[in-house]
């Protein structure tokens, strides 16, 4: 007689879980992953420090003031003619 | 639980560059064999640790951007860099890409797991009723059981890897499970 579906699907996860955990201990880091780790952190720490500097020592120029339209806003604000 | 969440929040507030190689270094160690154990499920062995590298320098460049709360959004995100950097190197040879684990090798790592926690009474006999599941599956479930139990990825990720959408996803490993189950008494 089969077994009932939620046991198939919880034997089938804890069997994941077994296969994982042993591969986890057949196969920890290697030294070339732990090598390439070290070498992209230090790529993207440099990559960062360079454009901290770039913002850092890059003058603020101030964005030119903005053209009012020659007629926009025409009236607004000022004292009625009498 | 949720220690690497810790890990990574940590890594993203460094300045620090020793501080930052210690605190990736720790982060690799857990996520690395989870990486690996993807990759060398999905690529031909002979690239298959060169793809790993591959996926390892895609994630630490993307590290500061993510954003999820938990471990397990983490874990699933890392899964998502790796599917497109194995996209990205097998799109033209898409026949070549999944490795079914052969069934001594998942006894043998069962075995080893078994070195660090003991089998608990009666767990011996799951599973060997879960081998034996995968072993009467048809040729066309057995690579998305193996997805999902083993591999061990959710409904959504097993859709955006196999081009189908979620429900189809979930449907099938449902399918192939209940087809199984009832040949296997």
């Amino acid at each position: 007689m089969p077994r009932e579906p939620k046991q198939a699907e919880a034997a089938l996860q804890k069997l994941g879980q077994r296969v994982r955990a042993g591969w986890a201990k057949k196969h920890p880091i290697s030294e070339r992953s732990l090598a390439t780790v070290r070498t992209t952190v230090r790529e993207v720490w440099e990559q960062q420090e360079k454009e901290r500097r770039t913002k850092l020592f890059t003058p603020k120029i101030p964005p030119p003031p903005k053209k009012k339209g020659k007629d926009k806003d025409k009236g607004r604000g000022q004292e009625p003619e009498i | 639980m949720d220690d690497l969440i810790q890990l990574v929040r940590a890594y993203q507030k460094t300045a620090e560059l020793d501080e930052r190689t210690q605190i990736a270094e720790s982060i690799f160690r857990v996520v690395e064999p989870k990486m690996s154990f993807f990759v060398f499920n999905s690529v031909r062995p002979s690239a298959a640790d060169d793809v790993l590298q591959i996926v390892l320098i895609g994630i630490l460049k993307s590290l500061q951007k993510f954003s999820g709360g938990t471990d397990g959004e983490f874990l699933k995100w890392c899964h998502g860099v790796a599917r497109h950097k194995i996209h990205d190197q097998y799109h033209a040879q898409k026949n070549e890409r999944f490795q079914p684990l052969p069934p001594e090798e998942i006894t043998e790592l069962v075995d080893l797991s078994a070195t660090v926690t003991p089998l608990a009474t009666g767990e011996r006999l799951d599973l060997a009723y879960a081998m034996k599941l995968l072993a009467e599956s048809k040729p066309e479930c057995v690579e998305y059981l193996l997805k999902h139990f083993i591999t061990g990825l959710d409904y959504g990720e097993i859709a955006e890897e196999l081009k189908v959408n979620y429900d189809a996803a979930r449907m099938k490993i449902g399918r192939c499970l209940e087809t199984v189950r009832e040949l296997v008494a």
